[in-house]
Formats: C-alpha cells, structure tokens, sequence
C-alpha cells in the first residue's frame, strides 16, 4: 500500500478494530487473572472456537451473524466452565509452570479438534452488512468495523456493570483481594472461580465473533491474540480494565502502523519487541507491583 | 570433593548406569532392524533427546522457555550454511566441483555443528542477559516473543538466509546408519555432560534457584550468574540438536521457528519426567513414535477409510490426530501424573523386579 494520508488514516480505523479485538480479549485473561491468579494461554483459542462457531451457526441456520454471536458466547462461556473445572481447578495453587503446560494441552486439543472439525483452510463470516461501507473522500470505512467497535463498547459497558453494581461483582472483587478471607466471609471462591472463567471465555467468544466478520481466520487464529492481549495486560497493568483498553488500542494501531510502513511480515514481531523492550526495563510490567 | 571423587561416585551411581544401558540398547538396535523407517525414527529420536534435554536443563534452574524453537533454528541455519560453503570451499581447493563424502566431511559436519552450537549460545547469552529478571509467563512470553522475531527478521534477511523458501542441506555423512551413529554420539556427549553439570556445584546452584530464588541469593548464590550459565549451555546444545536437524530432514527454512517447535522440547519433558534425566528422552521416544506411526502411508490410508467420512474437511487425519492425542496425554499427565512417566516407569520396575524375586523365592 503506497503511504499516503488516508491509507494512514484507514491504518489507524483497521488499528482500532483489531485493538477492540485485543481489548476483549485482555480483558478476560485480566478478568480471570486477577480473580483466580491464573494465567491461561488457552483464551485465545476460545476466541477461535467461537469464531468457527458463530460462523456455522450463521452458515446452517441463515441467522443474522450478530445474533449468532450471542449463541456461540453461551456455547463458549460453557466450554469455559468444563476447561475450568476439568483441568485448571486441578493445578490451582501448585507450580506456576503447570498452568502453562495446562494451556499448552489445551492449545493443542483445541487447534486439531477444530482442524479435524472444520478443515484447514480459512473462512469468513457473513454478516448482514458485508460489502457496505461509508465513503469518505479517499478511504471507505465498511460497516462492519463500525459495529464491531460498538458492540465492544457495549459489552465493555455491560462487563464493568456487572463488576461494578452486581452481588456477583462484588463478591469477584472480594475474591480477587484475598480469597481467603473471602471464603471467610461466606462467598463459594469455587463458584466464583467458575463464573469468572465463564464471563472471560464469553468476553472471547464476542472478540472471536467480531473478528471472524471483520478478518479470515483459520483453527490457528488463536495464537497470536492471546499474546498480543498477555503483552497489553503487562503493559497496561494487572486487573485495570482502563490499562486494557488504552493499550489494546495502542497495540493495535502499532501493529497495524508497523505493517503499512515495514510490511506486513513486521506486525507481530513489532508486538513482541515493544513487550520485550517493556519488560526488560520493567520485569514486573508498567504497572505491576513488586514481587508477585 | 574433588572431580575425581565425584566422577567416580557419578560412574557408581544407579541413574548413570541405567544411562549407559539405554545408550547401549539404542547403539545396538538399528544392527538388529535395519529397516528405513525405524532408523529415521531412532535418529529422530537422538535428535529430539537433545533438544528435550537442552530444555530440561534449563527448565532446572528455573526457567521456562517458550521459544527454544529461536535456538534450535540458529542452530540449523548456521550449521547448514556454514557446513555447505566449507565443503564448496573445500572442494575447490582440492580442484573438484563436489566434496566426496568421506573422512573430511564428517570433520567438516561436526565442525558446523559445533559452530552452529556456539552462534546459538552467544545469542543465548544475549537473550539470557534480557531474561535474567524475568519470571514464570514473563519470561515465557519474552522468550516466545524472540521465536517470533527470528522468524520475522529471516524473512527479511532472506538474501542471507534463504529462509522463506529454505534451502537443501549439504550431505556430508550418508543418511541412514552412519548419519544415526554421528546423531548418537553427539546425543551421548551433549546428554553426559549436561547430566554432569547437573550434578555438580552448578548444578546445586540451579537447584537452589528453582526451589527458591531469594532464598538462593541469601545465601550468597549469585543467581544472576549462574541462570546465565544454564541459559548459554542450555542454547548451545539446542544449537546442535538444531545443526543434526537442518541435516538430517536435509532442508532448513523459516518454519523451524514455528511454536510448535518451541513446545515440542517442553511436551516431551513433560510427559517423561521434569527435572530427571531419562525424562526427556522417554518423551522424545513417546513424542516421536506417536508421530512418525501417525505418519505412516499405511496407517493414514487406513485412518482415511475409517474417520474419513466423519472429518470431510481434513485431507490427511493423521497429524491433527496426532496433536490431538498428543494434547490429551499432556493434559493427563499434567494433572494426575505431574511428575511424568519416569516414576511410573520406575515404580513399573520395581514391581517387576519383586514379581520376579517372588517367583524365585518360592519355585512352583
């Protein structure tokens, strides 16, 4: 693409997009990070299975693919539960290299059950607005980016509801403190661990559905978002949803920046090296404290 | 103690023998089966003991790696390039257009792989530097995120490295027998040695860091160091598990980065036994069998006629099924066996070893 002032600008639009993308994503590792001390490689691949999910759905049934989202998000946030309460439930609190080897088997069954499932080659999902846009002198913006960034402001809305103003959220704030002490106080940590597992996986499966509408994408799709939303929670500060999204948006606009002016071959390997760069300086992320 | 003391405790000791027997029993066996197939796998085997190995080792001093694919690839790269233009080099200095295979060029290969080793270390030393601070996923994702960017920067060096397309290894030891015996005797040295410094002041040094890193520095371990020290042996013989590599599947290029790689070397210290010594081998044995059966023209024709129909999409079953299982017998293992298959093996062997006993004691 030759570098002229709308190819920024739609740089910048596209940077956006796949930020909103980043920003669910990393907010539902923070989510459950911060609730239950895990990290878990694996989200990005629940990203993919929803994707392939919303995708069928929308295919078999001729469903609008919005709405074929919210299905595959309940599809998704039950899986979630299964993978919490079969296999991360049972290394909790034993070596942190555990829960990497954990994910790690996940990434693996996930991968090939969905390349056993639904093929090698990449798909696209169709959506109601595909081939519209608005045009805009020099740059056409379509619909679907539009959308894809208003149903991530609503959802972002909804989420920081239900922490903020329900019982449950309180009782995931608690847990998050100390959950010890929540236990104390009369909440089941159990059940907690496994709602919170159930809204980061939902929070995946909508960032899944919206990038299957916007990009192809293939059974290993998963990957790279995953670490691409680990390096934005490093950056951007453990359990603050406001660090998610400033640098979900930052990751994605130097991502997309670094593709229009070094190739498209750069746009991770920029990624990586601004999150190697920030934690060489700082081991314990921008905002991390010391210690743990 | 002195070395000589400790060698010769080292020698006596159970683990060692059993060491011994295993490399004895895997020396012996292509003289017994020469069949191609089992070969490639038995080399493919010493090959991945290496690299599970190398991972191992570094794994003991408390540091997971998620990108050992970076030095594996580095490794190759500079042994095939390296190797390929001393043997042209050569070969013009001895006035022919071909260097014959023979004596010269199985120096001319070991060198190479050494070369490759050392290239790989110095840039372990470098990555090492940045990682010294970093712990559990951090240095995970850093050390991730360094296989991502050798990828990158292949491609875009690809004058240098022909990467993107790749580039046919040199054929310096024939493929086959010989190739298995050089494999061997490197997985024989590499492994020894690594096993050696395990057991020696470094090695308690390493020990101390992964229980307790704080604890280690009170008590005047600078563990800076000495994660230094693993992180530039640990890179060196990834390097040549990477060298045998390039070499043995005779094409080198970019996708020797890829993740799967970099997991290969931790699912198969995983399932053998974290932190032993026979661990990684029982999972390269484990890894590469379930792969290499998996991959056999028979058994794909076969798991095309029965699961065929069920996955219409997938041309060939076989890999992703593979990967499949492979992920599930991870996640067993991990969960119900978190110290791996060595001690089941073990406890296997003693249960043997009574049974036998028993018999003896009272004949029928």
């Amino acid at each position: 693409m030759e570098i002229t002032a709308p190819a920024v600008i739609l740089t910048l639009v596209w940077g956006v997009a796949i930020g909103c993308v980043y920003i669910l994503l990393a907010t539902g590792l923070n989510l459950i990070f911060g609730v239950m001390k895990l990290v878990n490689f694996a989200h990005g691949q629940l990203l993919m299975i929803s994707a392939f999910l919303t995708w069928t759905i929308s295919v078999a049934s001729g469903m609008n693919a919005y709405l074929a989202i919210i299905i595959s998000m309940i599809v998704v946030a039950i899986l979630g539960v299964g993978v919490e309460r079969l296999t991360f439930r049972r290394v909790l609190g034993t070596d942190k290299l555990n829960e990497i080897f954990v994910s790690l088997g996940l990434i693996y069954i996930f991968e090939n059950a969905a390349m056993l499932i639904w093929g090698p080659h990449s798909k696209q999902i169709v959506s109601p607005f595909s081939g519209m846009s608005f045009a805009l002198p020099g740059i056409s913006l379509s619909y679907d980016r539009v959308v894809a960034v208003l149903v991530v402001v609503a959802t972002l809305a909804a989420f920081g509801l239900l922490i903020k103003k329900t019982k449950i959220g309180l009782a995931m704030r608690a847990t998050s403190q100390r959950n010890t002490t929540a236990m104390l106080m009369g909440i089941n940590v159990e059940k907690i661990y496994m709602i919170t597992f159930a809204i980061g996986a939902a929070l995946a499966a909508v960032a899944g559905g919206l990038y299957g509408i916007i990009f192809s994408f293939d059974y290993q799709v998963g990957a790279m978002p995953t670490i691409i939303a680990f390096a934005i929670i490093i950056m951007g500060g453990l359990g603050s949803i406001k660090g998610a999204i400033v640098g979900g948006l930052l990751y994605g606009i130097a991502e997309q920046l670094a593709t229009l002016f070094l190739g498209g071959i750069w746009g991770s390997a920029v990624a990586f090296a601004l999150l190697i760069v920030v934690l060489v300086i700082r081991p314990n992320g921008i905002f991390g404290e010391k210690g743990e | 103690m002195t070395l000589k003391q400790q060698l010769t405790k080292l020698v006596r000791s159970k683990s060692f023998l059993f060491l011994i027997a295993v490399f004895a029993v895997l020396a012996l066996l292509p003289v017994l089966i020469s069949d191609n197939f089992f070969l490639t796998i038995l080399t493919l085997i010493t090959i991945f003991s290496i690299y599970a190995t190398s991972w191992n080792f570094l794994a003991n001093s408390g540091q997971g790696s998620l990108g050992h694919a970076l030095f594996l690839g580095i490794g190759g790269f500079a042994a095939a390039l390296i190797g390929s233009s001393i043997a042209t080099a050569t070969a013009n200095f001895l006035g022919s257009t071909q260097l014959t295979v023979g004596v010269l060029s199985v120096a001319i290969q070991v060198l190479s792989l050494l070369l490759g080793g050392l290239l790989s270390a110095g840039i372990g030393l470098l990555i090492g530097l940045a990682c010294v601070r970093l712990k559990a996923w951090y240095l995970a994702m850093v050390t991730f995120g360094f296989s991502v960017i050798a990828a990158t920067l292949s491609s875009q060096f690809d004058a240098i490295t022909q990467g993107i397309n790749g580039f046919p290894t040199t054929t310096l030891v024939t493929r086959g027998l010989p190739f298995y015996i050089l494999a061997l005797t490197f997985a024989v040295v590499s492994i020894s040695t690594m096993y050696l410094i395990t057991k020696s002041r470094i090695g308690m040094a390493f020990k101390a860091i992964h229980g307790n890193e704080p604890e280690a520095k009170m008590i005047g371990i600078n563990t800076a160091k000495y994660k230094l020290i693993a992180f530039v042996i640990s890179t060196f013989f990834a390097g040549i598990s990477g060298g045998l590599y390039a070499y043995f599947i005779r094409l080198i290029d970019n996708s020797v980065f890829s993740p799967l790689n970099s997991f290969t070397p931790l699912i198969m210290t995983v399932i053998g036994g974290l932190g032993t010594v026979v661990g990684p081998i029982i999972g390269a044995v484990f890894l590469v069998s379930i792969q290499q059966l998996l991959a056999l023209p028979s058994v794909v024709d076969s798991l095309r006629v029965s699961l065929g129909p069920f996955f219409p999409e997938v041309s060939n079953v076989g890999a992703p099924l593979s990967f499949l299982i492979i992920g599930i017998i991870l996640l067993v293992i991990v969960i119900f066996a978190p110290k791996g298959l060595e001690p089941q093996l073990r406890k296997l062997y003693g249960y043997v070893v009574k049974m036998l006993q028993d018999k003896e004691a009272k004949p029928s």
